[in-house]
């Protein structure tokens, strides 16, 4: 088969649907990755219009331009659309689009997981921005903080949909840290050991693993606020036991992890396109991985910074100010690998470079600035001012905003195949830089004369005029030079002639393709001893596409690709991907009557929904698997790998074991939350106590003992020959015993709304319920598998799956039942 | 994936110490124990041995990350987890020191 058989033979099994119809039966992430960069950068030009409102009103003193009402609407939105709509989802969409080319693979590891991600991100923020359209947008600021957003102070719908849209589009941002952070360790290039990883991916799966361990708290935090205000379970009702500063803990617990969950992909594109614009490799590159790891660990113990002039304790306040002030040694390792590389190489002025060099001069600011925010005491003078907002945008735009643009403009001629030839980019690249310091460093002016955030509008004598005057006229010419990077960008795409391949004459692989992408990325799959294979083999793309790699020949109409070992990068699985689909977008669209029937309080149709998303869920496995045993597969180069059907490890277990690390996350931060209200929120102890049952309590237990031991009995039964339903009816029992354990758990807990104690105990009993629900479903699919025949001896990958979700079941039902009833069995 | 745990083990130690001991400085302090220990309050004891126990669990994931039997395969591997290693133990002392450094409960 010479080349361009092989890419129209590809091709076939590859495309997605022609036209219009194909964007909602994609599964393809090239395709998905264009459309969330989309759909991102649509939020973006509706949070810039906001951007200029606000500067709008507080551009005179007295401003009738909005009334308060709306204008906490606008701050509020854009706030909102800049960190949830924007650069969560620009990350997502870059990783996407680029992980598998980068790591020389065909796709991300779950294709329909990432259609499902995109069309809850895209539903989702519909939702927000309907609720702007009619007026009823969230206006309690970007952070929600209660008492304000409770129900008796914001008795309307606007938060409500801040809540329930926030959640819905979290959903999106795990789906895609699952997806990311699978498809790092285990779908890359043979060879490509963790050394040889090009340093994008190292950044893309340490801000993966963040946003696993970072947004749970704030999903718990947004559910929690949401329950309160629907049903009047008092979380942070201080007079019934709650503590609005169980808010602050959760939120910024989310939070300020995010500021580096939005810097570290901008780090990983400077990382990527600096040594490229300089003509020399990267600087450090195992010192810029350890530090981008220390950043991330650190960066979780920061959150109480942000809540300085809360009252906490002097020792309380100093931890976080210790640990605020280390990030400052990680950040400025990476910024000087930066510069030494620039130093070694010959740096080239192209408008990416323009771009990095304006983020240089910015994030320096906004970190020192950061430090100085760091200090308890400068805090508590600056604290809700305009100096925040001006560091905050030093840092976001400075530091994810610039280098974002840099690799816009870095990566377009991938994106399009085309080269530039429209100038307009270096001259919006000033209108950018010179607009941004005017509006920022006036703010920072302003706030330090005393200026508080989020004001609607200030007095003439208060002496802010000018410097706000002076602020809102820099933002609208940064306002200018966006729109006319946009205009270049789409000129660009629309008209610019045919450029050749790899025009940076860049190392990474996913320059050793045609561009604009095929759908099938390479030819074949490459073997990787270099991290910059393209300085090592220049005529590498040549050589994939002639079907000299790996996975050269396509069978049947297979979408095929292999997965290697996680250090050595040595291969260990052949992969077969599902077919275009539109069962994400359905899934999506059920999830989403979930939350819109919570929003606008139809209670009955909830059940239906869950339903609806189980069912589609069951149809989601079910077409994955073989009911015949497979040979080990050929995959090249003398190679013969099994199927991950075949397999103990299969993607599906890579998959549910970051996912469980979320979950994990999710009910570590509720019994954190259980913790704090016991211990110092006023009004306990509470007026009824949960009544123990030591019946209850060992009926748990002995179904959370029986559910692992049975599994892990199956799965040994199952390897071995034999039928393993019997051991499944056992787990199914063990499932069911945990359920009813819950549920009486529930049944007896004190009015969850006269007190935030059984409040949270109905929440965690509810938690147990739905695991032990989720256990009872998987296993009555595995047996209905058995049954099917899509199980053998060899055929084993599902048992561990589900082995997995029955012990982390177990484990979390145990500490819930211990929980509710030990307090009270101890008397 | 043993690497990667090498690689992340220093650094969520820290995170896991550092949490635990503003937990048992807030506990302390909002279910008022007191009392004194070797001529200290009970409350500044707790704390230096939490402080104490978290250096030394730090120090020895270092040795184990530096020990030959211990230490990861692959040179890359080695140096990152050293380097996170030493993250881990640097982060515990400062950000830990206001143990020893300030007031507890005012």
């Amino acid at each position: 088969m010479n080349a361009l058989g092989r890419h129209r033979k590809l091709t076939a099994i590859w495309a997605s649907e022609p036209g219009f119809k194909g964007w909602f039966s994609t599964v393809n992430h090239t395709d998905l990755g264009r459309m969330f960069l989309a759909t991102a950068f649509f939020f973006f030009f509706i949070g810039g219009l906001l951007a200029m409102l606000i500067r709008a009103q507080l551009a005179t003193p007295h401003s009738a331009f909005a009334g308060p009402d709306i204008y906490n609407q606008i701050f509020t939105m854009h706030g909102t659309i800049m960190m949830f709509l924007f650069a969560i989802p620009t990350f997502e969409g870059l990783a996407v689009y680029l992980l598998p080319k980068m790591l020389g693979t065909r796709d991300l590891a779950f294709p329909r997981l990432t259609a499902y991600g995109f069309w809850c991100y895209a539903f989702g923020g519909s939702m927000m921005l309907v609720s702007m359209v009619f007026g009823i947008a969230p206006d309690g600021g970007w952070f929600m903080y209660p008492p304000l957003s409770g129900a008796i102070h914001s008795p309307g719908i606007n938060t409500d949909f801040w809540l329930i849209g926030i959640t819905f589009v979290e959903i999106s941002a795990i789906a895609a840290a699952v997806e990311i952070t699978v498809s790092i360790l285990k779908y890359r290039a043979p060879g490509m050991s963790l050394d040889k990883m090009p340093i994008f991916a190292w950044y893309a799966l340490i801000t993966a693993l963040m946003i696993l361990t970072g947004f749970p708290p704030l999903i718990l935090g947004s559910i929690l606020l949401e329950v309160e205000r629907a049903f009047g379970f008092p979380f942070f009702q201080a007079e019934l036991g709650g503590d609005s500063l169980l808010w602050q803990h959760l939120f910024w617990l989310f939070g300020h992890p995010e500021v580096y969950i939005i810097f570290l992909p901008a780090a990983g594109v400077i990382s990527t396109v600096l040594p490229v614009m300089c003509r020399t490799p990267l600087l450090g590159y195992g010192w810029i991985v350890a530090a981008a790891l220390a950043l991330a660990f650190l960066s979780f113990g920061l959150w109480v910074h942000h809540m300085f002039t809360t009252g906490i304790p002097h020792m309380g306040l100093a931890f976080f100010s210790a640990a605020s002030t280390l990030v400052a040694v990680p950040t400025g390792m990476q910024i000087f690998a930066w510069i030494g590389t620039m130093w070694k190489g010959r740096p080239e002025l192209h408008l990416p470079m323009l771009h990095l060099l304006g983020f240089f001069f910015t994030f320096v600011i906004g970190g020192l600035t950061g430090v100085m925010v760091a200090v308890v005491p400068f805090d508590w003078q600056a604290h809700d001012t305009a100096f925040i907002t001006a560091h905050l945008h030093y840092v976001l735009f400075g530091g994810f905003v610039f280098p974002i643009f840099a690799g816009i403009y870095y990566w377009m001629p991938h994106f399009t195949g085309r080269k530039r030839f429209f100038y307009l980019g270096e001259f919006a690249f000033a209108l950018v830089f010179i607009g941004f310091h005017v509006t920022f460093l006036a703010m920072h002016w302003v706030g330090l004369l005393g200026q508080r955030r989020r004001i609607s509008t200030y007095a003439p004598e208060d002496g802010w005029t000018a410097i706000n005057l002076i602020s809102s006229v820099g933002s609208f010419v940064l306002a200018i030079g966006i729109a006319m990077i946009l205009i270049d960008v789409f000129l660009h795409a629309l008209t610019a002639s045919r450029g050749r391949r790899n025009p940076w004459r860049a190392g990474t692989l996913e320059w050793a393709m045609i561009t604009p992408a095929p759908a099938y990325n390479f030819a074949s799959l490459p073997h990787v001893t270099d991290r910059n294979p393209l300085t090592i083999e220049p005529d590498l793309a040549v050589q994939l596409a002639k079907g000299e790699g790996y996975l050269g020949t396509p069978r049947n109409t297979w979408r095929e690709t292999l997965t290697v070992e996680v250090a050595s990068g040595k291969p260990d699985m052949h992969v077969i991907y599902p077919a275009n689909t539109r069962l994400p977008i359905l899934m999506s669209a059920v999830t989403g009557i979930f939350f819109l029937s919570l929003l606008l309080k139809f209670y009955w149709t909830v059940p239906v929904a869950v339903v609806g998303v189980a069912i589609l869920a069951w149809k989601w496995v079910w077409s994955i698997g073989r009911q015949d045993d497979m040979d080990t597969v050929p995959v090249g180069q003398d190679i013969h790998l099994p199927n991950f059907a075949m397999t103990d490890r299969p993607p599906g277990w890579w998959g549910s074991v970051f996912l469980l690390t979320a979950n994990a996350t999710l009910f570590g931060s509720l019994l954190f939350g259980f913790a704090f209200l016991w211990t110092v929120a006023p009004g306990w102890p509470p007026p009824d106590w949960f009544p123990p049952s030591v019946s209850a309590l060992a009926l748990g237990i002995i179904g959370a003992g029986l559910g692992p031991i049975a599994m892990r009995y199956a799965t040994q039964k199952n390897r071995n020959g034999g039928t393993p339903l019997a051991s499944l009816a056992l787990t199914l029992a063990g499932a069911v015993l945990v359920a009813v354990a819950c549920a009486a758990m529930m049944v007896h807990t004190p009015a969850p709304t006269r007190h935030a104690y059984a409040a949270t105990l109905f929440v965690l009993g509810s938690y147990g319920l739905f695991h032990a629900a989720l256990g009872i479903l998987m296993v009555c699919f595995l047996i209905a598998r058995v049954r099917c025949g899509f199980t053998s001896s060899a055929r084993r990958a599902e048992f561990p799956i589900v082995r997995l979700w029955i012990d982390y079941l177990s484990v979390v039902s145990v500490l819930i039942l211990v929980v509710a009833h030990l307090p009270g069995l101890m008397g | 994936m043993r690497d990667i745990i090498r690689i992340l083990i220093a650094p969520l130690v820290w995170l896991a110490t550092f949490s635990a001991i503003y937990g048992l400085h807030g506990l302390l302090c909002g279910h008022g124990i007191n009392g004194t220990a070797f001529g200290l309050p009970i409350e500044r004891v707790l704390l230096g041995a939490a402080f104490l126990f978290a250096i030394l669990l730090q120090t020895a994931l270092l040795f184990a990350l530096y020990h030959p039997s211990l230490a990861a395969s692959s040179e890359f591997s080695r140096f990152v987890s050293r380097a996170t290693g030493w993250v881990g133990l640097v982060a515990t002392l400062w950000s830990l020191s206001p143990v020893v450094l300030t007031t507890y409960c005012v």
